[in-house]
């Protein structure tokens, strides 16, 4: 059997389909595309704003609603757009559960520091499982060639995910709770156990990082479903801990820098000290600009480049220093234009990140059909996913 | 006979796309797909919204999709059909309309910051406990204390004068039970902050050396920068500093919050400044008030603000210190008016 022959056979079988066949394996490359346009969104964005102000709020969960049905029809995968079935109602639901939470814990904190605690621990005992159920009602409500997408994704599991980055928050507080004076005096030098406890906290904060969000990300990358497919993060651990190194240093490095110039500024001419300390929140914020975009377009290529299913492959491939030069464009234009650039910054991010994706699939995906619903074993969390149509982030 | 429209129908449970027909009927949406017929009432149908590029997609109850590449054909079939957009989405389509949401959108803005934030900053203050002025004020004067302050150099006899005369004409300006609680302090402070008053949240009014020597032979001009700091604590003034420009950040969080926190924080910075002037018209209407009510004319604050313009070279620009306001020639004016 040659290879020739094989690949006539499979072509005859596939039918009309788009995009080119990559090897003599039936798999086939699935570009996106988006089509937003800044303009656009800005009519949108700025109706959304106002009926948002003038409601006080209560028009901000149909707003959501309106940009991701934006957002979702113009995210072309292989020519057929993502659709949005979110309901604004459900999701006014969520709004006010999450606004009336808030109001409790402000509540709370009125009566006294330790109550305040207690409804902070309450939030934070919430979270996960508030995080999970937004996540299942976004995935729940997308829609792809008319197949639902899915998470599948445990309340067990989400508070596993986010366990290691709860433990150094929580033996920070605990620290401080513990050592420190009940009386603060500005004047006295910290309690040695006190500044220990909270230099451990931070340096174990720091080194559970890159293992906190690899968890997060395997949960997530590992609920993904769609038609009977259910995505898989394969990643190590250690490719985390490379990228977070290079964060690291990609910090430390501007700060010996400026360091280093300020020891030779000092040496040389005083005065001129002030006008650098006049600018380092200027150079805060340009590290912010630069830095940040780097490490997250990063990111964006090594978790999805590791996610697959059986027959759907990911990859990410995006640039991170156009990245990193579009989003300072991005903040130095809106803030020139004190917000209204706001629109037109966000279609071209996401044109960016969008653009760089793509999938690789085996098979054709016509013969696909959708999933039988699985009983889940926590119903209650997925009634009140639904139900309060929770949609936290982004 | 109702226009019909070829597109590709996803039915939701498979990823095929099938040939369908659709036309309007009877107030109903009759889908055509091969041998098999739906209808769907037009409400439950979520119907796609105008838009530039891109695919047209209407969203079916029923979990199905119907998909128009060609999104002029599906306009024409919608406009032939007498399917109309919702007022919102005819609003977002339109430039001119768009032109006035946006001076709207500025407008509301504006009435907001003028009329709605202060009766905002008011209900937050209410729920604010008094034991929280006073923690922060405590920490604050903790903090000035160990780098801005020191002990007084003036003698005793005269901090007890004035601590005497001051206590009396609170009690005369105000009716009994109702004056604010204060704790005055007299300290000795650098150069950078000169001939200075300044409340803190909690009540602590601090009176630096300098400004009782400056204006040692008219100790009343004392009593009226006193009358000034207690009209800021009568407010609270600085507390009302703080809420508004979370309740400034919070607004401006919206607009550009979710890009980035930092731009959020600048609008709180600037209007900052607009309010602290107001407060400060607030505090001279009290001092003034509470001169006329010990019968001590208005007019001795004239004086010190002159000599004050003289002094000033490197006044610290705290928002609630005395010697940091601009306008003199306005303050003058209010002192000189009668009543």
């Amino acid at each position: 059997m040659s290879n020739n022959n094989d690949r006539t056979a499979a072509d005859s079988t596939l039918g009309n389909l788009s995009g080119w066949p990559h090897s003599q394996y039936r798999k086939r490359k699935l570009d996106v595309a988006f089509t937003g346009s800044g303009s656009e969104y800005f009519r949108i964005w700025i109706v959304n704003l106002l009926l948002s102000l003038v409601t006080l709020g209560l028009y901000l969960p149909f707003a959501k609603a309106r940009r991701l049905s934006y957002f979702y029809s113009n995210t072309l995968i292989d020519g057929q757009a993502l659709g949005f079935h979110g309901d604004p109602w459900k999701m006014l639901r969520g709004f006010l559960l999450l606004a009336v939470l808030t109001l409790a814990y402000g509540f709370a904190a009125r009566f006294s520091p330790l109550s305040a605690m207690a409804a902070f621990a309450l939030l934070c005992g919430l979270w996960p499982a508030l995080w999970r159920a937004g996540l299942q009602f976004r995935l729940a409500n997308t829609s792809w060639r008319g197949l639902r997408l899915g998470f599948t994704g445990s309340s067990a599991g989400a508070y596993a995910a986010l366990l290691p980055l709860y433990v150094p928050a929580l033996l920070m507080v605990a620290g401080q709770f513990l050592f420190a004076p009940e009386r603060p005096d500005p004047r006295a030098p910290l309690p040695p156990l006190l500044g220990l406890s909270m230099a451990a906290s931070l340096l174990l904060m720091l080194f559970m990082l890159p293992w906190g969000v690899a968890r997060i990300k395997r949960y997530q990358h590992g609920g993904y479903v769609y038609a009977d497919q259910q995505t898989v993060l394969t990643v190590p651990t250690r490719r985390f801990y490379g990228l977070g190194l290079k964060a690291l240093l990609l910090t430390l490095l501007p700060l010996a820098l400026l360091g280093a110039l300020a020891a030779i500024v000092v040496a040389v001419y005083k005065p001129l000290l002030f006008w650098m300390m006049m600018a380092l929140p200027l150079a805060y914020l340009l590290y912010f600009a630069l830095i940040t975009p780097y490490v997250s377009a990063r990111l964006q290529n090594l978790v999805w480049n590791g996610t697959a299913s059986e027959l759907l492959q990911l990859q990410s491939d995006l640039p991170a220093r156009p990245l990193a030069w579009l989003t300072l464009k991005n903040w130095l234009l809106t803030a020139l234009t004190l917000g209204l650039y706001r629109p037109f910054a966000a279609v071209h991010t996401a044109r960016m990140r969008l653009q760089a994706m793509s999938l690789m699939v085996e098979g054709d995906l016509d013969g696909w059909v959708a999933r039988q619903s699985v009983a889940q074993d926590d119903a209650a969390g997925d009634a009140a996913g639904d139900f309060f149509g929770i949609d936290m982030g982004l | 006979m109702a226009p019909r429209l070829q597109l590709e129908y996803f039915d939701g449970r498979s990823a095929r796309p099938q040939r369908a027909e659709i036309q309007l009927q009877d107030g109903q949406l009759q889908l055509a797909c091969g041998l098999q017929h739906h209808q769907y009432p037009l409400g439950s149908v979520r119907w796609p919204e105008r838009q530039r590029h891109g695919q047209r997609q209407a969203l079916l109850p029923d979990g199905g999709v119907l998909s128009c590449a060609d999104a002029a054909r599906w306009d024409d079939w919608a406009r032939a059909s007498g399917l109309r957009d919702s007022l919102t989405v005819r609003w977002m389509q339109n430039w001119r309309l768009v032109g006035t949401a946006l001076a709207l959108l500025l407008a509301v803005l504006l009435l907001a910051w003028r009329w709605g934030l202060p009766p905002a900053t008011e209900a937050a203050l209410r729920w604010l406990p008094p034991a929280l002025d006073q923690q922060i004020g405590g920490q604050a004067l903790a903090q000035l204390e160990s780098h801005w302050l020191r002990p007084s150099q003036l003698p005793p006899a005269e901090q007890d004068a004035l601590r005497q005369r001051f206590a009396a004409l609170v009690a005369q300006a105000h009716p009994p039970g109702q004056a604010p609680a204060y704790q005055l302090h007299f300290r000795a402070a650098s150069a950078a902050l000169g001939s200075n008053a300044f409340a803190l949240p909690g009540g602590a009014v601090v009176l630096t050396d300098a400004l009782v020597q400056l204006m040692r032979d008219r100790p009343e001009a004392v009593l009226g920068v006193l009358a000034h700091e207690l009209g800021h604590l009568r407010q609270r003034h600085g507390l009302r500093l703080a809420v508004q420009a979370s309740l400034v950040s919070a607004a401006a969080g919206l607009v550009v919050g979710d890009f980035s926190a930092l731009l959020a924080g600048v609008p709180a910075l600037l209007t900052q400044q607009a309010y602290s002037r107001d407060f400060e018209r607030e505090a001279d209407a009290e001092a003034r008030r509470c001169l006329l009510a010990a019968g001590i004319s208005p007019r001795v604050m004239l004086d010190f603000f002159e000599r004050l313009a003289q002094q000033r070279q490197h006044a610290a620009s705290l928002p609630i210190a005395f010697s940091s306001h601009p306008a003199d020639t306005e303050r003058k004016r209010f002192f000189s008016e009668p009543p």
